[in-house]
């Protein structure tokens, strides 16, 4: 949909509505309803905690764990494909042998 | 040297008998004499170099300097677990402060050993106290994995060091360091004395770390409780480093040789641990890596086996040590504040705990060797004797220094600078007992700067 805003004071008109912009069926706007229902619940309980004044901890976030974990771990989930093998090569196993090349001819 | 090292292990028995209201404190003071006792070590007067001389232990001006770091660590470690020890029972916080003087007692018979296969056997028992407090008292799961990968990783490098030691002492009769010196160079050309040779250094550069065999020690420093990093970083990397100074003596006419890949993975590993350490999220993972960096310097310089090689090693790996346990231990203040390694959930600390970033940027400033501290005086004469030995290491050298002085910037820029995350709220202020950790280990290095004879071994 453009980038359409209703000037202020007015109200959208029913056609430019997302939901009948776009012909979505009950069911997906039951759901974009669901959907949206979860989501002001988590950001309740996110400003809960954040205006806690008795808080001392930091505010625990699953999504930021999850990240924390995946850049810890990468050799669990390490696949080999085409371009972590050229990676792999080109920094870890080709630079050893130039290097072996560069001084051995050097220092004879 | 049995003035240290009795009163060393007369702490256990004072640990378990002290009444728990005066634990932490007569600890602390009692390891505080013992490291002021053992800064007498460094006044060596022998013309044969070895002082201090029993039976079984001397100390030479490569193993001194080295002894007074692991004597000064001791009050430093017992300082710096004070706090996230008090909420356990007092048996527990006894059996920790044991731990830690018995790696103590360890770590002092391995740098004073005379013989050969008693440094050995030390150098694998501090691996038990270690594993001990890694295992026991880090802080998140990953603990075990960690201890696992630290304790297998060390014993597999060793056991060839073992055949090795056993041929040595078949060979030569006699594994003394006194007089292993003098024996004639032996004749060393077949393949089994390469694996020999082989054998002799491996454990040593898995201790180091060499850039290839450092797998364990990230997982190691960032499970391991305050106490463990600070001895991991500053003392077992540097037994590593030791050991190797002695070996090579008899290791000889093959080293010119075989060498070279080793030189080249310590070469390699500082730049790619360096570029690591530029995209490191966890706070204390950089700082393990930054330690990876700067000891592959360190084994590049004994490997290729010149004075000032040596010379430089020795003081950068006190340097290291001092600096390193300082960055863990402000790792440590911001791990006690916001129980997260994460760098981006604790940022713009300046403005919360303004001395506390003084601290931050002394440790920052030291860790990227600048000058006149002796960081930059190892550095820089491991890079001038490596540039000697071959001119294309100034490009890996070089390379390697710029990326430090990136990654200890980014370091210092993500922890104090920048905004205040909103979601903090309350922050403990900065603990007297944490400026006096801090300006203990920053005070000997900054003293340092103008005497560095006490640390730069036989040589110049």
């Amino acid at each position: 949909m453009a980038d359409y805003r209703e000037a202020p004071l007015a109200t959208r008109p029913k056609t430019l509505d997302p939901n009948e912009y776009f012909n979505l069926s009950p069911e997906q706007r039951r759901a974009e309803e669901a959907r949206g229902a979860v989501r002001a619940n988590l950001k309740r309980q996110y400003q809960l905690q954040l205006n806690n004044p008795h808080r001392k901890e930091l505010i625990e976030d699953p999504a930021l764990t999850r990240w924390v974990y995946a850049r810890a771990n990468p050799y669990a989930h390490f696949r080999p494909t085409n371009k972590t093998s050229l990676l792999g090569a080109m920094f870890g196993v080709v630079p050893l042998f130039a290097l072996y090349y560069i001084f051995k001819t050097d220092r004879v | 040297m049995l003035k240290i090292l009795l009163p060393t292990i007369m702490l256990v028995p004072t640990i378990w008998a002290v009444p728990a209201k005066y634990l932490w404190s007569t600890t602390l003071s009692y390891s505080l004499i013992i490291s002021l006792i053992s800064l007498t070590w460094l006044k060596s007067s022998a013309e044969s170099g070895w002082s201090f001389l029993n039976p079984y232990m001397a100390t030479d001006p490569l193993s001194t300097p080295l002894l007074a770091l692991t004597c000064w660590l001791l009050p430093l470690m017992i300082l710096a677990s004070q706090n996230h020890t008090a909420p356990e029972p007092i048996s527990r916080q006894r059996t920790y402060i044991t731990l830690l003087t018995s790696l103590q007692i360890f770590l002092i018979m391995a740098f004073s050993a005379t013989e050969v296969i008693m440094f050995y056997i030390m150098f694998e028992a501090t691996l038990i106290p270690t594993l001990v407090i890694i295992t026991r008292w880090g802080n998140q799961t990953e603990r075990l994995n960690a201890g696992t990968y630290f304790l297998f990783y060390t014993l597999a490098g060793s056991l060839p060091l073992l055949v090795a030691l056993l041929l040595l002492q078949n060979n030569t009769g006699t594994l003394s360091l006194l007089t292993l010196q003098y024996t004639p160079s032996m004749q060393l050309s077949s393949f089994a004395d390469k694996l020999w040779w082989a054998g002799c250094l491996l454990a040593f550069l898995v201790k180091m770390p060499l850039y290839g065999a450092h797998l364990w020690l990230p997982k190691a420093h960032v499970e391991a409780p305050i106490a463990g990093s600070m001895v991991l970083a500053a003392v077992l990397l540097k037994l590593g480093g030791y050991g190797m100074m002695r070996m090579m003596i008899m290791l000889e006419p093959l080293t010119k040789e075989l060498s070279y890949p080793f030189i080249i993975f310590a070469l390699w590993g500082v730049i790619m641990t360096g570029s690591i350490c530029l995209r490191q999220t966890d706070l204390k993972s950089l700082i393990a890596y930054s330690s990876v960096s700067h000891m592959g310097l360190v084994a590049a310089g004994i490997l290729i086996q010149t004075s000032w090689g040596f010379t430089g090693a020795l003081i950068l790996m006190i340097a290291h040590g001092l600096t390193s346990s300082a960055l863990f231990c402000l790792a440590n203040t911001n791990y006690e504040r916001t129980h997260s390694r994460t760098m981006i959930l604790a940022r713009g600390l300046q403005m919360v705990l303004p001395l506390m970033t003084a601290w931050w940027f002394i440790a920052s400033l030291a860790n990227l060797a600048l000058p006149p501290l002796p960081n930059l005086m190892g550095e820089l004469m491991i890079i001038t004797s490596l540039f000697h030995w071959s001119w294309w290491t100034i490009a890996l050298t070089g390379g390697g220094t710029l990326i430090t002085a990136g990654y200890s910037l980014y370091m210092f820029l993500m922890t104090q600078r920048g905004p205040l995350p909103a979601h903090i709220i309350s922050l403990d202020p900065t603990h007297s007992r944490e400026h006096l950790l801090m300006a203990l280990h920053l005070l000997p290095l900054i003293l340092l700067i103008s005497k560095p004879e006490l640390i730069w071994g036989w040589t110049a």
